[in-house]
């Protein structure tokens, strides 16, 4: 159980993707709008590396006959066998009860500063950090 | 549990190889077929998420299944598999003019006698399928002949997509070759409803879940084809592979025949025997895509109803969508003689390896 610095807050703009091993676990790190989330890299299916699955967006519940895609960039889809995980809880899309990633917290810390003049620190200078 | 599951030997009864680039192919063509052939595969239906495991795309270029040694390193020994069943696709079947149908069957035997069971081959764990269309049962016989000698081509294979059933006779010079031979004949869906061949439902039906759900209605009328019309007699030593057409639609299927029989034996004097020992004695059927219930009893009943101690043979599907884990697949707690027939002993004893 640990923090992990995994990225520059610069390096993981909205969009991009990082995958980290991380006491043992493989971790997908996504920013998505800004957001960051962190999921396991292993699919609750057959074990497939999640992470490595396509981002895309979903088409939402609707009436018959009716397409609404929505979501672009917040699900990620197994690159098996195409399963739909939303990125931002971890929760698939077709059971989000009773078929789920397990997540982990990720968190924004400013780095450390160790001169003596202190300077205003802008978030753009902080770590990715992901909490095992 | 896991150290269980690493002991169990492994035949994968369908894995899937495809050319570099489809010049590969038309590198064993003559014209006018090297001119017009464009490789291509069924047009429609295809998967709306994707064809093949995104991970499986080889670093070195070229689709998925393509790079010997990638395959190797993802599939072969990441789980110790001591021998793949390589099926190609060649999607000859749909086409109209049996001439160049059986100049495309013609090229994929000779490319994967080439490639996969030849150069890439050096430690023998690729054995191959012999591709023909079915437009032309002669000229596949002849292409069974040309190849039957060789030592890693171990099957016959064709689409399930078809013009009639597979049972009727004007199939029968491609059993002969296979009886006296001595090479099953394996279906692989495919082509079901494209070019000449029949969509094995009422009509088309609108999406891919639709058509690839149903897809076991085709296997379904060939197996009973098959049967009723007398092949198993007619030839005796052929075998059939049902490879990717479902698995838990099999009992219930063959209940429904062995109850028909009973009267109806009538109509087909030739049968000798009931429907499902025709099934036992002949027919082989392939794990994937192993259908999952929610009860995972529920599925050890339907191994148990359906005979699959000796009917079953695993499959993975590599690289395709579908892939099942030789990890994952099956449940934990099939006991291990039943496991070890279904992933090896059943394989090892249809195809004499």
């Amino acid at each position: 159980m640990g923090k992990h610095v995994v990225a520059k807050i610069s390096e993981m703009t909205p969009g991009v993707r990082k995958i980290v091993q991380l006491e043992g676990r493989s971790i997908g790190v996504f920013n998505v709008n800004g957001e960051y989330y962190a999921l396991k890299n292993n699919c609750p299916h057959q074990q497939a590396p999640l992470c490595r699955g396509n981002v895309t967006g979903m088409t939402l519940p609707s009436k018959p006959g009716e397409y609404i895609y929505a979501r672009e960039g917040e699900i990620i889809r197994c690159p098996w066998h195409g399963w739909e995980f939303d990125i931002t809880n971890g929760k698939s899309i077709y059971d989000p009860h009773k078929c789920r990633v397990k997540t982990y917290e990720v968190t924004v810390e400013e780095e450390e500063v160790t001169t003596v003049e202190t300077y205003p620190v802008t978030v753009e200078s902080g770590n990715v950090v992901v909490h095992v | 549990m896991t150290k269980k599951k690493e002991k169990t030997r492994i035949i994968d009864c369908d894995v899937h190889t495809y050319p570099k680039h489809i010049d590969e192919i038309r590198a064993y063509m003559d014209n006018p077929w090297k001119q017009r052939y464009k490789g291509g595969g069924r047009g429609f239906f295809d998967n709306p998420v994707h064809g093949s495991r995104l991970d499986a795309e080889p670093s070195s270029g070229g689709p998925p299944g393509s790079d010997p040694e990638f395959l190797r390193e993802q599939h072969i020994n990441e789980y110790g598999i001591e021998q793949a069943i390589i099926l190609p696709r060649a999607f000859c079947n749909l086409h109209p003019d049996p001439d160049f149908a059986t100049a495309i069957a013609a090229a994929y035997n000779e490319w994967l006698a080439e490639t996969w069971l030849g150069k890439y081959n050096y430690d023998g764990v690729f054995k191959g399928s012999i591709t023909i269309a079915h437009q032309d049962p002669v000229a596949a016989a002849k292409e069974i002949e040309k190849w039957a000698d060789h030592p890693h081509f171990v099957q016959v294979m064709t689409d399930s997509g078809a013009r009639a059933p597979f049972g009727q006779r004007q199939y029968y010079p491609i059993y002969e070759a296979c009886d006296k031979y001595g090479l099953p004949f394996a279906i692989h869906p495919g082509t079901d409803g494209m070019g000449i061949n029949e969509q094995p439902t009422p009509g088309y039906p609108t999406h891919y879940i639709e058509w690839h759900t149903c897809l076991s209605l085709a296997f379904q009328s060939h197996l009973v084809s098959f049967i009723t019309e007398g092949v198993f007699e007619r030839f005796p030593n052929f075998k059939v592979v049902l490879v990717e057409g479902g698995v838990s639609w099999l009992a219930p299927l063959i209940w429904r025949l062995d109850a028909e029989y009973k009267a109806l034996r009538y109509e087909v004097p030739w049968l000798q025997k009931r429907p499902s020992e025709y099934l036992r004695d002949h027919v082989r059927i392939t794990s994937q895509p192993l259908e999952n219930p929610d009860n995972t009893n529920h599925l050890i009943q339907i191994l148990e109803m359906m005979d699959a101690k000796n009917l079953l043979m695993f499959a993975s599907d590599y690289p395709h969508w579908d892939f099942d884990s030789p990890r994952h697949a099956f449940p934990n707690n099939i006991s291990d003689e039943l496991r070890n027939r279904i992933f090896y002993e059943n394989a090892k004893e249809l195809y004499k390896l």
